[in-house]
């Protein structure tokens, strides 16, 4: 029952804050360029206005087209029950598993790679190779950083590792904070923020992760904008609920799960912020320098588990 | 009951053999279609029969024939053995329902019921191996499964690529017996006896050569690197059941061995498990890359079955290195995960060789630059290429990824329990696991994008048809059991006595299936449901033609860019100019060529130095009566001297 | 006691810093990156001497703080930026022997390597761990900035890596040596670094080791002839 309660309240939690979260970035980036901004509120805007539209599918696509956006959201939201956001359920057959978590994310990215390619058009295709290529170079550092972080906590499961930041304060240790480092570039890498890929361009030698998107038109584009925005919250509350877990309770009553949604709704807009200019610090890399800064925060995982075994 | 099904298997697939080599004269379909069918039925008996031994747990023992006092035909089937034999005759029976329609597309009348008859045989060599109890019936049975699969992978003759692939692949099969029977020599001499049983009181030195000795066996069957060049030959060569049956089963059989001596026979010390992990990691990893870059497409998914051996390997591996630290829950979850892993890819590896069978066949060409668009034209061989991918890319819920999680599962768990060195050695061995994870799904979105997706790339692809429901039902077998056996894990687990610590993939099928209600309605009500079918985006551009999408060497090469080190292929040019400062251009040559490191710089070298050494003894028997005879008298005077000064 | 302890969670912080900037030295190509990179590894090690002197009062460390902020925070990245203006190149762009990723993957080996090796000895001789930390991060950032000497081509780089390592050997000593010896050590090495430079602007700071060789093969050339 706890159960239950607990997927009600995050899923509907998560989808209603992940937009806010997209345009504050987008605000944060204008206010650095010396412009107003879309409003607050756009996101929530061109999702309605997404949804009003017809789709349009090219006549060389076949059934991966249209079931993609399906898979996508679902397979995210399903994710996103790994990560408690305000409060911490009973648990429940290993759905935080870190590992889960990960694949889930990736089974969202395989068919978003399959889409990529099935309408012929030369942007897809070369979205859906640059973005499986850096999936798989990035991925054996995120699991190193989890695995570090699990070395860290003592424990692989993400409900665990929060709870266990809920009763000691993890921010003073200092391998944590190390491997929140390597997070926040997973961050980066995973959302396709620059200086890995620019969200905001059109032009085929920029994108990766909107090239695959390109296809998609009315309510299928509103499933995958609202799903990549959903993963970014997730991957923004890792971090946060880790280091900060004020608000995060352990137990659902009314009271404490406002608090709760209100406070991640102050600390993920804040991390929001610090991604808007550590955006505009950068120009986008080129495509092929990219390892070196994986290897980076590979780099940062290994000194953690250093960090460890040393003391 | 069980005794009935195995003496009647038993006795029905030479029968099989014999009558179908028989009758090959009599060329005509209903009698290839017959044996087909007792196949399947013979299949179907083995598979029943494992079962009950698996659930029952008691171990079965007959022996059928004995050749003489100490050399007979013992065969006993405890769970491992159930368990394989029951993966073995599942696949046999997928593929045997495959075959029924697939036979008919390639080579002479004979020659099908050739290779009918001789895949009864292979698939019987194949269940009477894991059933050995002693070695001698395993070394016979191992012998008659290489010699049949060679004639198998001879099917196509013709082509002179068949030819060498088969020839390459009988000379390493002959290797792998050479250094088993080094093995089941050494532990006769030890024990005394042939049977398959655990060894006690030998030194550490001689136990770990004789399992090295066996281990190098059973790694060159298996196709684990640097021994695996001869599977991609192999796989592509033979024809796509065969294909199946070799890389789902046969190199399973290797695995069986591996598993069976390091658990039963000997007690592993740590560093046999540590080698067992290097080659793990080392197989997997390049396998993959080196599958990255192919474009045949079954000799992509041969590369993919070196990854996924050495997968099991890195199980395996875990297993020993935490058997031997007495850390039983961790040895338990890694076997249980390597030998899933067995199961899962014997499952989706067969799935896939035989889908890709039919896309060869409708289209034409092994090539995957020619195809493209073939979902919309064999939408039910699609959707099983696509749940073989989804299976062997790891992608929850499918088994593939409960197999691979045990395995991470059990890397996560083991930080807090070894020491400092074996926990780097950990790190180090997770961040290449989850590597060649991550590239292998980038490969099989490559794989099937490129085969099925967006537009056809020639006149074959355009015309290709779906294939006949006996195809697709074979496939489709193994497609279901991928799904069921990854969504209910957990249950079959708990069915089994092992409580792991695993999430339940059934609450997360439900999850997603809610999921996918929901959002469902949700678009419905609240959406737009106009649909249009337009143009792709060409910049412009209104005519789209398959020379506008991505090809398979565009999709790999940053890929292909990251990893040059490994792949180094080297350009190669040269130039000829009418004058002499080199400004007007003549012709010229130029090459890429992929350096291919195992063949060049290891088989090569020891192919050459064998044939040297060959020829020189050659040469010495190659003489006429008077040297003989000086042969003779050299041979009689070094016997006068060992026994004067010796004895 | 639990001051000592955030000053040793914030000194084990830092610690990771300045390996993090280590790594960037290896791999950042351009030249005024490079320099920014350099002092702000000379703060943190001028950071750890200061809480270092906060802890147990003596007073050489503080002389060291300062005199690390001074020399090679500000002076010594405040002349290489004025030599850069007179220099023609801006980037270091070409590698031997191993790439930027090579060369993380090999120095994270060695850290490890590193750290096998001091655990067994170190332990026995005093039981705090920070002793160990501060050992193990000096030696491997000395042995990285070896790294960079070889892996280079320019001798602007080479020059900051031998300042990486002097780094390094200071932070070792922080924590190691005997403290009135360090002072002594650090001017012996600055007068080995002065000759260095000195012989280098004769042939031009922008140029590469070939060209080196190449001048002085010249050189020999000119005496043979006579």
């Amino acid at each position: 029952m706890d159960f239950v309660v607990y997927t009600l309240i995050n899923t509907i939690f998560v989808l209603l804050i992940s937009p806010l979260f997209m345009s504050l970035i987008k605000k944060v980036k204008a206010f650095v360029q010396g412009r107003r901004g879309p409003p607050l509120l756009q996101t929530y805007f061109m999702m309605g206005k997404l949804l009003k539209k017809e789709r349009v599918y090219s006549a060389n696509t076949s059934l991966v087209m249209r079931i993609t956006p399906y898979i996508e959201i679902i397979f995210i939201l399903v994710a996103s029950l790994s990560v408690p956001l305000v409060f911490i359920p009973q648990p429940v057959a290993g759905i935080g598993n870190v590992i889960l978590f990960l694949y889930l994310m990736v089974v969202a990215k395989f068919f978003m790679a399959l889409a990529g390619l099935d309408a012929g058009s030369t942007f897809g295709g070369m979205g859906s190779s640059r973005e499986m290529t850096f999936s798989a170079i990035v991925e054996p550092v995120v699991i190193v950083a989890f695995a570090a972080m699990g070395l860290v906590l003592k424990t692989a499961n993400l409900h665990q590792m929060f709870g266990i930041s809920l009763e000691s304060a993890l921010i003073t240790n200092p391998a944590v904070l190390l491997t929140s480092v390597s997070l926040f570039i997973i961050l980066i890498v995973e959302t396709s923020r620059i200086p890995v890929d620019n969200p905001e361009t059109h032009l085929e030698l920029t994108m990766i992760h909107e090239a695959m998107i390109l296809e998609y038109s009315g309510p299928d584009l509103a499933l995958m904008e609202i799903s990549h925005a959903v993963k970014q919250t997730l991957l923004i509350a890792i971090p946060v609920n880790i280091l900060v877990p004020w608000g995060l309770t352990a137990s659902p009553t009314v009271p404490g799960v406002l608090l709760a949604m209100i406070s991640f709704a102050l600390k993920g807009s804040l991390v929001a912020v610090i991604i808007g200019f550590f955006e505009s610090m950068f120009a986008k890399s080129r495509l092929f320098r990219l390892p070196g800064l994986f290897m980076l925060a590979l780099f940062f995982s290994f000194s953690t588990i250093l960090f460890e075994l040393l003391s | 009951m069980q005794t009935n099904l195995f003496l009647a298997g038993l006795i029905l697939y030479p029968a099989i053999t014999i009558a179908a080599l028989a009758t090959s004269s009599k060329a005509k379909m209903f009698f290839r279609q017959t044996i087909l069918w007792l196949i399947l039925l013979a299949n179907l008996m083995f598979l029943v029969f494992s079962v009950i031994t698996f659930i029952s747990g008691r171990t079965f023992y007959i022996t059928p024939y004995q050749l003489t006092a100490s050399l007979q035909f013992d065969f006993a089937v405890d769970r491992l053995g159930a368990f394989f034999m029951g993966t073995t005759s599942l696949v046999a029976v997928s593929v045997s329902c495959y075959s029924l329609r697939y036979v008919e597309h390639s080579g002479t009348d004979a020659g099908k019921n050739v290779m009918a008859a001789i895949t009864s045989l292979f698939i019987l060599s194949m269940l009477l191996v894991i059933a050995s109890a002693n070695t001698f019936s395993f070394l016979f049975w191992w012998e008659i499964m290489s010699i049949a699969s060679f004639f198998l992978v001879m099917h196509e003759r013709d082509k002179s690529e068949t030819r060498k692939s088969a020839l390459f692949y009988l000379i390493m099969t002959q290797m792998s017996t050479v250094f088993l029977m080094f093995g089941f020599l050494a532990i006769y001499a030890v024990t005394g006896s042939f049977n398959i049983q655990p060894v006690s009181g030998i030194s550490l030195p001689l136990a770990s050569a004789i399992f090295l000795s066996l281990f190098i066996g059973f790694i060159i069957k298996a196709g684990v690197m640097p021994f695996h060049k001869w599977l991609p030959y192999a796989h592509s060569a033979s024809p796509s059941n065969i294909s199946a049956l070799m890389s789902g089963v046969m190199i399973k059989v290797a695995i069986y061995g591996i598993v069976r001596y390091l658990m039963i026979v000997f007690s592993p010390v740590w560093w046999w498990g540590l080698i067992i992990l290097v080659f793990g990691t080392f197989s997997a990893l390049l396998g993959v890359i080196y599958a990255l870059k192919e474009h045949d497409l079954k000799k992509l998914l041969a590369y993919h079955s070196i990854e996924n051996i050495g997968i099991i390997l890195i199980g395996i591996g875990l297993y020993a290195i935490f058997r031997s630290y007495g850390l039983q829950d961790l040895a338990t979850l890694s076997l249980l995960g390597g030998l899933f892993h067995t199961f899962n890819h014997a499952m989706f590896k067969s799935l896939l060789f035989l889908t890709a069978g039919s896309v060869v066949n409708a289209t034409g060409t092994r090539n995957i630059e020619e195809m493209g668009g073939l979902l919309k034209t064999m939408p039910y061989t699609g959707v099983l290429f696509l749940v073989g991918s989804v299976a062997i890319a790891a992608l929850p819920p499918l088994n593939g990824f409960v197999s691979e999680l045990m395995i991470f599962q059990s890397f996560l768990q083991s930080f807090t329990v070894v020491g400092p060195l074996l926990k780097i050695v950990m790190f180090a061995g997770l961040a290449l696991f989850a590597l060649t994870s991550a590239l292998a799904a980038a490969c099989f979105v490559k794989a099937f994008g490129i085969v099925f997706l967006a537009m056809p790339r020639s006149e074959a692809a355009r015309k290709a048809t779906e294939v006949s429901p006996y195809m697709l039902f074979g496939s489709a077998i193994l497609a279901v059991c991928c799904i069921f056996s990854g969504i209910f894990s957990y249950q079959i687990f708990m069915a089994l006595g092992y409580n792991l610590a695993i999430p339940d993939m059934m609450l997360i099928g439900l999850l997603l299936f809610i999921a996918l209600i929901t959002v469902w309605l949700a678009v419905r009500v609240f959406a737009n449901r106009k649909t249009r079918i337009s143009e792709t985006w060409g910049c412009g551009l209104t005519s789209q033609n398959s020379r506008m999408e991505y090809t398979a060497s565009g999709f790999s090469e940053p890929i292909l860019t990251i990893f040059r080190p490994v792949y180094r292929t080297n350009k190669w040019s040269e130039r000829w100019f009418f004058d002499a400062g080199n400004s007007l251009f003549k012709n010229g040559h130029a090459a890429i060529r992929t350096f291919k490191l195992f063949e060049e710089k290891i088989y090569l070298p020891v192919a050459r130095f064998v044939q040297r050494f060959s020829l020189y003894v050659a040469n010495l028997q190659d003489v006429d009566l008077d040297t003989y005879i000086l042969y003779s008298f050299i041979a009689i005077i070094v016997l006068v001297l060992t026994m004067g000064w010796l004895v | 006691m639990t001051e000592t302890i955030v000053f040793s969670n914030i000194v084990k912080i830092l610690f990771v810093f300045v390996l993090g900037t280590a790594a960037l030295v290896i791999t950042r190509r351009t030249l005024s990156s490079l320099f920014t990179i350099y002092s702000i590894q000379s703060w943190f090690i001028a950071i750890i001497a200061m809480i270092l002197y906060l802890n147990n009062h003596a007073v050489t460390l503080l002389l060291i703080a300062l005199l690390t902020v001074a020399s090679k925070a500000i002076v010594i990245p405040a002349v290489l930026r004025r030599i850069q203006f007179s220099m023609n190149i801006k980037r270091d762009l070409e590698f031997r022997y191993l790439t930027p990723i090579g060369s993380l993957l090999v120095s994270a080996v060695l850290v490890f390597l590193v750290y096998r090796l001091f655990s067994q000895y170190l332990l026995t001789i005093s039981g705090d761990s920070l002793l160990l930390f501060g050992a193990v991060i000096g030696i491997s950032l000395t042995l990285m900035g070896m790294l960079v000497i070889f892996t280079r081509r320019k001798i602007i780089t080479k020059i900051l890596g031998y300042l990486t390592m002097e780094n390094g050997v200071l932070l070792f000593s922080l924590f190691i040596a005997e403290l009135p010896f360090i002072v002594e050590v650090l001017i012996v090495i600055d007068l080995i670094m002065l000759i260095v430079l000195a012989a280098i602007l004769a042939f031009g700071i922008d140029s590469t080791v070939e060209v080196f060789h190449e001048k002085l093969n010249s050189f020999t050339n000119w005496f043979r002839d006579e």
